[in-house]
């Protein structure tokens, strides 16, 4: 287990180095750079302003500038906001965008597998169709449209919540919901056909004949294999929540972590680009890892690695 | 394989005999897995219907110009933000074909579809069923026309992955140990990138006007990198859902029983492997070919996909989010689209599951 | 142990779950403000010297104040940290006498050598300050900020420490002298034996220069040398020590303090509007000791600002909100009504609107354009509708064939249906465009054009060797990633397909790289937008002279060129000088290196109750003039369910 989470930090500092090299040429690549403004600006500004940002210095003199401030955990000033660093920037998103993650994840996880689990043990009734119905509505309709809706209706034709805005639980709700809507519609899809899979398998079987329980098979056999494929959705479902997040961000008005990955792209906000970049990796990373333990745990003929 | 022209009866007659042994094999194997599957799937009827239903999508969308629809890009400032009617609208302008359909632009197919449709038609077209948008376009023209696009960009896609995914996923499953630790560890650099910067950046630099008309010379326009690029996105998941299943299959017996008659890797890994992760990949599948309209639709928000006046359906329903306010709700432009996008994968859908029950090695010939 | 952790799992991933989910949910509510408004998208910063739009003056104007204000009913100049001015019979000299009572936040008097102080930042190159240009009316200013030497100069030479004692981040130690010789060099001279160079090469060639200074100090002669390739190991510059950087001594440029109550500038050209000018933000003074002390960017948190204007910085939360607290130093203190306002950041124009609609603020600056019929429609009185001085237009590619013809260029302007893109396609909120420079300015009458005339423009179009469009080759019309953008131009897009057979491509670039393409002329038709910074026409026109920074068209006009730089900045008579402005007006119109669309309106939501708002062209709204009828207040927000 110990020798497991070293190898993987090993992988891990790889991985940033990896990504954090593309991500630092590809932006340099790209066309435009953070001193272009919407009014030209003159020639000596222009110079004095990339100086300001030590863009005047040779590539690799900036790339290994760049990572040995990164050694010291130092992301350095946002190009775009000079008024923050980068590291307070990521400090005062990053809880707004994770309660916001975790309230979308707990809320998909509970919702879908519930979903999923109603839905193959009544298969081919009533409750199946339509619960499959509702999930490929989750997913086809875009959350943006989602959440113009729910605005529509619980903001201003049911006044429940506030419209837009962060600092108050009741801020929390929609953005949560919309967030989370089309992963609780994967997850009930996912956890659907792994329990049918199970269902059909001969141990399931097994269990029927020495007379268990409905209930007491699905929840205590056949449970584990639904969760098998969610919990291999969840890895990636954490990195699409945290970058889809940005529009939901926006809808709401949400000063969370989503759209400073969009907007420092957009704008070529390079330090501010690496740094999102940088908690994107970790997070991802360190989520897969974890997928991967719950792998172990939940199925034991699965070795680490 | 004969050696010598001495040995000629001798060979003959062993060709005669391999000859018998392979029609015996063939009678014992009965069907196909792909006729079998096929001759299950037949017998469910939602899948079929769906089948049915996304073969007429795809034709309509492939003989749109034919249609008597209203152009596509007329726009008409009389006409702006018109609720669905079914009063006639005004016959086409015959001089404006360019203008209104970009008649130029088109393949030569569509082209002769569009000129066949006028001499079918002639300036005759359906009303605007559907309501016209902010620019007085006809929104049911633009649902055909945009289906083109959002068909192409979701299949093209997805067939990218999966392709990838599959191989890649299977092969590091089966062989595990070292090579699949490695496999898997290259699968977690690249999804460790944001890859909504990436396809921000790479687009960027690839629509530079010198990188641009490098690529045009090998006919690779923006529409195509974009297959590509989320293409290449898409199978990493496929390629660790395909590896989980087969890890949990490959100690099972009929795997050690290939091993045990001698089968090669690619014959296990491809013959008797896949075929039994199909349904899970297949319903994978019907979950990305949604995912990636939707993602094309967000890239197109952003100025990274599809180029107006070209359509797709997920413009279409961004646009429809655009008016969706309390002040005023224009509904149809947002119901349409969709309607349009959510049958498509409800009938994809459908299909997937049909299709995973016809696929079960567990009920073959039965 | 297996077996343990696998029945614990589900129950510990339940229990990680919950705890996160109330960390969520548990956060701390802050009172509520006396004034709440949508402020626009997170401002880039507070510091005066480096900001440059719209909502970072809304804050700037309210935490800092400059020599005068601006009277927002009018936009004349009204006494601010100067009591008084008076200016000089030749207009070129301006004296500001300071009142007594300015103090900053932390109590101290504001002085003239907080002014002088600003100024020099605002000016120093190493500052990178967009708006510096403002300043160079000034005597010498313009030679300071661009870092321009000659010989016989008397210069400073700001070395890289500072001296011992002084704040840490204060300027490096100061050397005065005069200028004995001067060279510059460049490390592997990209341009070598090139004529012509691009602007890449031209950056990267400066980015490769050495200047070497050889100044007389004390009657010594010392050698100095500056730019990032001096440091390199090249044995020629070795004799020359390295230093920060060498301008010409700033006691040269024209801002004097004789006195703490005084503040004196010497103009280049008379400019009776230099008075107005210390109104805008980017000239507002900022707090020597603080920005000295602290550095950028910690001077500016709300724990160390210091400033000099009717609001404090009381809390900054990143692209959330800016609570702003009344400043009980402020001079003006008791005419401040609002004690505490929040300006949310806020991106979406939609969001603005539904936080609107459902009560959470009471001012949102910008209305989504598409609905904008229906709440005129609707007949409110919170609706509220200013012109304003901007314009959108597009700009053609003058270097680029067919579009070097100006009866092209001219063509497709006529081919333009303006009234009806504006009424009917974009659906009001703007008026189309008459002219180059927008309607409004007091005394300026532009000359007209931009009328709808197919006829004329397809024969304009044929006599330049393309009837009918044939013969012409694909046109790309770049545009940025924004609603309104797109609309207006695939609706141009349609109309000249439809009225001169011209084809179009739509190229949407997202803003990074639609900046860069316009700059780098990589286009055939481009939009874009400009908000004058002044009520001049100068601020539309002077963007249009040869090589201009903003040009970007390639388009250079000898006369044109003549009247901007040359012509009307000497003139003294104020009409004569209009006058001159309308000819180079003229000039642009006729040879369309841009095409007027049309001039965009403010189109804003505020509640009835909140008073003192008043609509002007520069849609410049001071917060400390606002205040609030209460007893209104209560009347609206009674019969609705309070939150």
């Amino acid at each position: 287990m110990i020798a497991f989470l070293l190898r993987r930090f090993m992988w891990f500092v790889i991985t940033v180095w990896a990504v954090q090299s593309l991500s630092f040429f590809l932006v340099r690549l790209a066309p435009g750079g953070p001193f272009t403004q919407e009014r030209n600006v003159p020639l000596h500004v222009e110079l004095a302003q990339r100086a300001k940002l030590n863009l005047d210095v040779p590539l690799y003199e900036q790339y290994f500038g760049y990572f040995g401030k990164l050694f010291r955990f130092d992301l350095g000033i946002s190009d775009r906001q000079p008024d923050f660093t980068v590291n307070e920037i990521i400090a005062a998103g990053f809880p707004v965008s994770a309660s916001l993650g975790v309230l979308a994840l707990l809320f998909a996880v509970a919702l879908g597998l519930a979903a999923g689990i109603v839905s193959a043990v009544c298969r081919g009734r009533g409750w199946d169709v339509s619960i499959m119905a509702a999930a490929t509505l989750g997913i086809a309709v875009p959350s943006f449209v989602v959440a113009s809706v729910v605005i529509i209706l619980f903001v201003f034709v049911w006044p429940l919540f506030p419209a837009a805005g962060w600092g108050e639980p009741a801020n929390l709700v929609l953005p949560a919901f919309c967030l989370g809507a089309p992963y609780a519609a994967y997850i009930a899809r996912l956890s659907r056909t792994g329990m049918l899979e199970v269902l059909s398998q001969d141990y399931i079987r097994t269990a029927y004949a020495k007379g268990l329980s409905t209930r007491a098979v699905v929840l205590r056999h056949a449970l584990r294999g639904a969760l098998l494929p969610v919990f291999s959705f969840l890895g990636p479902a954490v990195a699409g929540i945290l970058t889809g997040s940005l529009v939901i961000e926006k809808i709401f008005a949400i000063p969370g972590l989503g759209v400073h990955l969009l907007n420092a792209a957009l704008q070529r906000d390079f330090t501010l680009m690496l740094g999102m970049v940088l908690v994107y990796t970790t997070v991802l990373y360190s989520m897969n890892t974890l997928v991967d333990l719950s792998y172990r745990i939940l199925d034991p003929r699965v070795e680490l690695t | 394989m004969n050696r010598t022209t001495g040995n000629r009866t001798k060979g003959e007659h062993e060709l005669e005999r391999y000859a018998a042994l392979w029609e015996e094999a063939r009678a014992i194997r009965g069907t196909s897995l792909g006729r079998d599957a096929w001759r299950r799937l037949r017998r469910q009827r939602a899948a079929m219907a769906s089948l049915v239903a996304l073969c007429v999508v795809t034709v309509l969308a492939l003989i749109t110009p034919l249609l008597p629809l209203q152009p596509p890009r007329r726009v008409d400032s009389d006409r702006i933000f018109m609720p669905p009617t079914f009063s006639r609208p005004a016959a086409l302008d015959l001089d404006k074909l360019d203008a209104d359909f970009g008649r130029k632009d088109l393949d030569l197919v569509s082209r002769a579809l569009l000129d066949a449709r006028l001499a079918l038609f002639g300036g005759w077209s359906l009303p605007s069923i559907c309501g016209t948008d902010e620019l007085g376009r006809d929104l049911f023209s633009r649902l055909f026309w945009g289906a083109r696009v959002s068909l192409a960009v979701g299949v093209v896609a997805t067939l990218v992955s999966l392709v990838i995914g599959v191989s890649y996923g299977a092969t590091a499953g089966y062989l595990g140990g070292r090579i699949d630790n490695f496999m898997m560890r290259l699968v977690d650099i690249l999804y460790s990138v944001p890859f909504i910067c990436v396809v921000i950046l790479l687009v960027s630099i690839l629509s530079e006007d010198s990188i641009r008309t490098w690529l045009e010379s090998w006919h690779i326009d923006r529409i195509t990198i974009f297959y590509l690029v989320v293409g290449a996105i898409y199978w990493l998941t496929m390629s660790r859902v395909v590896r989980g299943q087969i890890i949990s299959l490959k100690n099972e017996q009929f795997v050690e029983a290939a091993r045990t008659i001698g089968a090669s890797q690619r014959r296990i890994i491809f013959f008797h492997l896949v075929p039994n992760v199909l349904s899970v990949v297949i319903v994978y599948l019907t979950l990305t070919i949604p995912s990636v309209m939707l993602f094309e639709a967000f890239l197109s928000f952003l100025g990274l996909g599809v180029q107006a006046p070209d359509v797709s359906w997920g413009l279409l329903v961004n646009q429809g989010f655009n008016v969706i306010t309390p002040i005023k709700i224009y509904w149809w432009l947002v119901v349409f689209p969709g309607l349009a996008l959510a049958l498509t994968l409800y009938a994809l859908n459908f299909l997937g599951d049909g299709l995973r029950d016809a696929l079960d090695p567990r009920l073959k010939n039965r | 142990m297996q077996a343990i952790g696998r029945k614990l799992f589900p129950y510990l991933a339940a229990i990680l779950l919950l705890l996160a989910a109330y960390f969520a949910v548990a956060g701390e509510r802050r009172a509520p403000a006396d004034f709440t408004f949508v402020n626009g998208t997170e401002i880039k910063s507070i510091d005066p010297a480096i900001s440059t739009g719209q909502p970072e003056g809304r804050i700037i104007r309210a935490l800092f104040e400059g020599l005068v204000n601006w009277d927002p009913r009018d936009l004349s100049s009204t006494p601010g940290v100067a009591a008084r001015w008076e200016m000089s019979e030749d207009s070129r000299r301006i004296t500001f006498h300071l009142r007594d009572d300015a103090l900053w936040s932390d109590g101290t008097p504001v002085t003239a050598d907080d002014f002088v102080y600003s100024y020099r930042r605002l000016l120093d190159p190493l500052t990178a300050a967009q708006y510096a240009y403002q300043l160079y009316y000034v005597v010498g200013a313009e030679k300071y900020n661009r870092g321009q030497v000659a010989v016989g100069d008397r210069v400073e030479i700001e070395r890289f420490d500072p001296p011992s004692g002084a704040p840490p981040h204060a300027r490096g130690e100061l050397l005065r002298g005069t200028l004995l010789e001067y060279a510059e060099a460049f490390v592997d001279d990209p341009a070598a034996g090139k004529t012509e160079l691009s602007d890449d090469e031209q950056r990267e060639r400066l980015r490769r220069r050495v200047r070497m200074y050889t100044i007389e100090i004390d009657g010594e002669a010392r050698r100095f040398k500056t730019g990032v390739a001096a440091f390199r190991d090249e044995p020629e510059f070795d004799a020359y020590e390295p230093v920060k950087q060498v301008l010409v001594d700033f006691d040269t440029v024209g801002i004097r303090a004789p006195d703490d109550r005084t503040l004196i500038f010497e103009l280049n050209n008379p400019a009776p509007y230099f008075v107005s000018l210390t109104g805008f933000y980017p000239l507002y003074p900022v707090h020597r000791e603080t920005v000295e002390r602290f550095g950028s960017p910690d001077w500016m948190r709300p724990e160390n600002l210091v400033g000099n204007g009717p609001y404090r910085l009381e809390e900054r939360a990143f692209r959330d909100y800016i609570r702003l607290a009344k400043s009980k130093t402020y001079w003006n203190a008791e005419n401040v009504k609002l004690d505490v306002i929040d300006a949310l950041a806020v991106e979406s124009n939609v969001t603005a609107l539904n936080m609107y609609e459902n009560r959470q603020v009471d001012w949102t600056p910008v209305v989504p354009t598409v609905i904008l019929p229906e709440l005129k429609k609707q007949d409110r009185d919170d609706l509220r509708v200013a012109p304003y001085l901007t314009i959108t237009y597009f700009r053609f590619n003058v270097t680029r064939s067919p579009l070097t013809d100006a009866r092209v260029r001219r063509a497709l302007s006529l081919a333009i249906d303006r009234p009806e893109i504006v009424d009917k396609i974009m659906r009001g909120g703007r008026t189309a465009a008459t002219s180059f420079v927008p309607i409004g300015i007091e005394g300026y009458e532009s000359p007209d054009c931009c009328q709808h005339d197919p006829e004329e423009a397809r024969r304009l179009l044929a006599k330049a060797g393309f009837p009918g469009g044939k013969g012409m080759r694909k046109l790309t019309l770049l545009h940025n990633a924004s609603e309104d953008a797109e609309k207006l131009c695939q609706a141009v897009q349609f109309q000249w397909h439809d009225t001169l057979g011209v084809e179009v491509e739509l190229v949407r670039q997202e803003w990074g790289t639609y900046q860069e393409k316009v700059r780098n002329l990589e286009y055939d038709v481009a939009i874009a937008g400009w908000i004058g910074d002044y009520v001049d026409p100068n601020t539309f026109l002077d963007m249009f002279v040869t090589g201009g920074g903003n040009n970007n068209t390639g388009w250079s006009h000898a006369e044109f060129d003549a009247i901007i730089k040359e012509r009307a900045p000497r003139e003294r008579d104020p009409e004569k000088r209009l006058a001159l402005m309308r000819q180079a007006e003229e000039i642009l119109l006729a040879e369309m290196p841009v095409v007027p669309l049309y001039f965009p309106e403010r189109n804003y939501l505020v509640r009835t109750y909140v008073k003192g708002l008043h609509n002007n062209i520069l849609d410049v709204h001071p917060l400390h003039d606002l205040w609030i009828d209460e007893a209104e207040r209560e009347r609206q927000t009674a019969p609705r369910r309070k939150r």
